[in-house]
């Protein structure tokens, strides 16, 4: 049996502004197993940020419960949570991913420094997960020196640097156009392929949902289906 | 703590127009300060230097009582020659035997209330800076010259010289109360000091004649001290206090620093370092707020930034410090070219003077020249660097805790 990575049992959430309430997420159940290459797809407000913010322990349930590798987070405090982040879960945004003022082998290192690794670890260790993802001639480069297709897969080597459980993404192709996306995709695939890194996505992007082995759709705030496919 | 510090460095200049008008406030606030504190500092030590170098001394001991009551009849012993010789076993001292009194100065024409000095020359001029204040003759001329060719010399400032109409060699009355108080002398020295008022008003003469004016057989009222170290007055007042009642037994003594017979010159200058907290504690009050708007600016810029740095597990004491690092580096960079930029001006106007000859009026009333030479003191150094530390620290706590408090789901989605 799979081990499960993330997992979200029962989890609604509920913003408040003022007097009025809006059900972004109701009774939410969802596993995700290692090695899955998966997206959370739905229409614009049908809740797939929210669970992917939640699942990322960037924000906390209305009620139910969120587990990374087994580890109930719900009453975490922010600081164990922060931690938690840095040495399991990997993110990959829409946008203004990277550090501007740090080239793109100080923003791999940078994790890499958070997480404690010894200084002189940490470089080569960062040069190597750049050029593995064929990133080498980036490595002193600033972001606003990068493509917004570049400055992404730097992101995503920043992303695994730390060797976290999970990558989750979100709208990661949103900003790029097709041969870029298309791309990116690629590079996502192979690692998780060749490497087992486990990836969720939350997207509307149809290039991403073809990709995915499994689709978890969502609308109003709850699951309207989950579908695995085959390689 | 290394990449945080690469982090708000460049952070500072990615706003660099930002960081440079912050900076040149600062900068250019606290040189202005240090030009106005090196002002105050240089007119109140001129003061006071002009004072203990002349008519005070930097220690002196008389006999009990007098300083209170400045009697001609309250006198040391013996010339004060024992009590000189023990005060210059302490090392770098020079002590002089003065007779004072208060009396009149008459030339043909003209007549004026003076102080009268009488000193042996040589030891004075160990002791006094009215020795290397002369523009002619000294205080005993050798060569007496014209009617006046028999008469004792006598050294007066240039003020009181040309008020009574007197060149050097002519002859001068002296009265002193008293049943002897009354000497022909002749001038044999004119001297200008930094003090306007001290060179209207003393008369110095050799010792041997004040104590025949003043009827005071061999008696002095004032053994001034000078030290080549002046740091280490308090180490001779303490020597004095414990020697001299042993070399002179039976008198019954008084021995006072400057500061003991001058409180209010003392508190002046304890005024003006005082002073110099406010101007620096009021700029740097003001500064803070900018630095504060500029911290807060470039936090709101970065929210989203921010927030990225906290999803990738970044805790936020770690972002407190990069906001309190980026303005350590803001002020402190600030504080420093300040303190260049200040201390640079002030040695240049220290050492060509400023010339305030129109102004004068009211500052020789203080006892200072028209030319004042600014200077600082190493603590109006270190106060600014330490104000500027605190301000830093203060001005960021804002910005600083509105970071830390951003949450990162809603960090990253900040437009």
């Amino acid at each position: 049996m799979a081990e499960t990575v993330l997992e979200a049992r029962q989890v609604t959430k509920i913003y408040r502004a003022g007097a009025i309430e809006t059900l972004a997420l109701a009774s939410v159940d969802l596993a995700i197993e290692r090695g899955e290459f998966s997206a959370l797809s739905g229409p614009s407000g049908s809740g797939k940020t929210t669970l992917l913010n939640l699942l990322g322990t960037l924000d906390r349930p209305t009620s139910g419960r969120i587990f990374v590798s087994g580890e109930d987070t719900t009453e975490m405090r922010e600081a164990a949570r922060a931690e938690l982040r840095l040495r399991k879960l990997g993110f990959v945004f829409q946008a203004y991913n990277l550090v501007p003022v740090l080239s793109a082998l100080e923003n791999v290192e940078f994790v890499l420094l958070l997480q404690g690794a010894p200084a002189a670890e940490r470089g080569a260790r960062a040069r190597q997960c750049l050029e593995a993802l064929g990133l080498g001639e980036l490595c002193d480069k600033r972001p606003n020196e990068m493509s917004g297709g570049q400055q992404q897969r730097v992101a995503i080597a920043r992303a695994i640097a730390s060797q976290p459980e999970i990558v989750l993404a979100d709208e990661p192709t949103a900003n790029l156009d097709s041969k870029t996306a298309e791309d990116l995709l690629d590079l996502m695939q192979r690692l998780n392929r060749e490497r087992g890194v486990t990836f969720l996505f939350s997207t509307h992007d149809p290039r991403v949902m073809a990709r995915a082995r499994r689709v978890v759709r969502l609308v109003d705030g709850q699951i309207a289906s989950d579908e695995r496919r085959g390689e | 703590m290394g990449t945080l510090l690469r982090i708000a460095w460049r952070n500072l200049w990615r706003g660099w127009r930002r960081s440079v008008v912050v900076l040149s406030a600062l900068s250019i606030g606290l040189a202005a300060c240090l030009v106005l504190v090196g002002w105050s500092h240089g007119w109140v030590r001129q003061m006071v230097d002009g004072a203990v170098s002349t008519r005070l001394a930097l220690l002196a001991v008389h006999a009990r009582g007098y300083q209170a009551n400045p009697d001609v009849e309250r006198t040391l012993g013996d010339g004060g020659r024992a009590l000189a010789a023990a005060l210059e076993r302490f090392p770098g001292a020079a002590a002089s035997p003065r007779a004072l009194g208060d009396g009149l100065a008459q030339s043909a024409r003209h007549s004026a209330r003076v102080v009268l000095v009488g000193v042996l020359p040589e030891r004075e001029a160990r002791v006094s800076d009215v020795a290397r204040a002369f523009v002619a003759g000294g205080f005993s001329e050798a060569t007496p010259i014209g009617v006046a060719r028999a008469l004792p010399g006598v050294a007066l400032g240039q003020a009181l010289a040309e008020s009574l109409k007197l060149r050097l060699g002519e002859k001068l009355v002296l009265h002193a109360p008293g049943e002897s108080g009354l000497g022909a002398f002749r001038v044999a020295g004119v001297f200008r000091t930094s003090s306007p008022g001290f060179d209207r008003s003393y008369v110095f003469l050799r010792l041997e004649d004040a104590q025949r004016l003043l009827g005071l057989g061999d008696g002095v009222h004032e053994i001034a001290i000078a030290l080549d170290d002046p740091r280490q007055l308090g180490a001779l007042a303490a020597f004095a206090r414990a020697e001299l009642p042993v070399v002179r037994p039976g008198e019954a003594l008084e021995i006072l620093t400057w500061k003991e017979r001058e409180p209010r010159l003392a508190a002046m200058l304890d005024l003006m370092a005082n002073t110099a907290w406010v101007a620096y504690a009021m700029m740097f009050a003001g500064m803070a707020f900018g630095i504060a708007n500029a911290l807060l600016m470039s936090v709101y810029e970065r929210i989203r930034e921010f927030g990225v740095l906290r999803s990738l597990g970044l805790p936020a004491w770690r972002l407190v410090c990069l906001v309190l690092l980026e303005s350590l580096l803001l002020t402190l960079g600030g504080a420093l070219v300040g303190v260049v930029l200040g201390v640079s001006a002030v040695w240049f106007l220290g050492r060509v003077g400023v010339d305030l000859a129109s102004f004068t009026g009211g500052l020789s009333q203080l006892g200072v020249g028209s030319t004042i030479y600014p200077r600082l003191e190493t603590l109006d150094l270190v106060s600014p660097l330490g104000l500027a530390l605190a301000t830093a620290l203060l001005a960021a706590a804002w910005p600083a805790w509105k970071a830390a408090r951003l949450r990162p789901v809603e960090a990253v989605r900040h437009v």
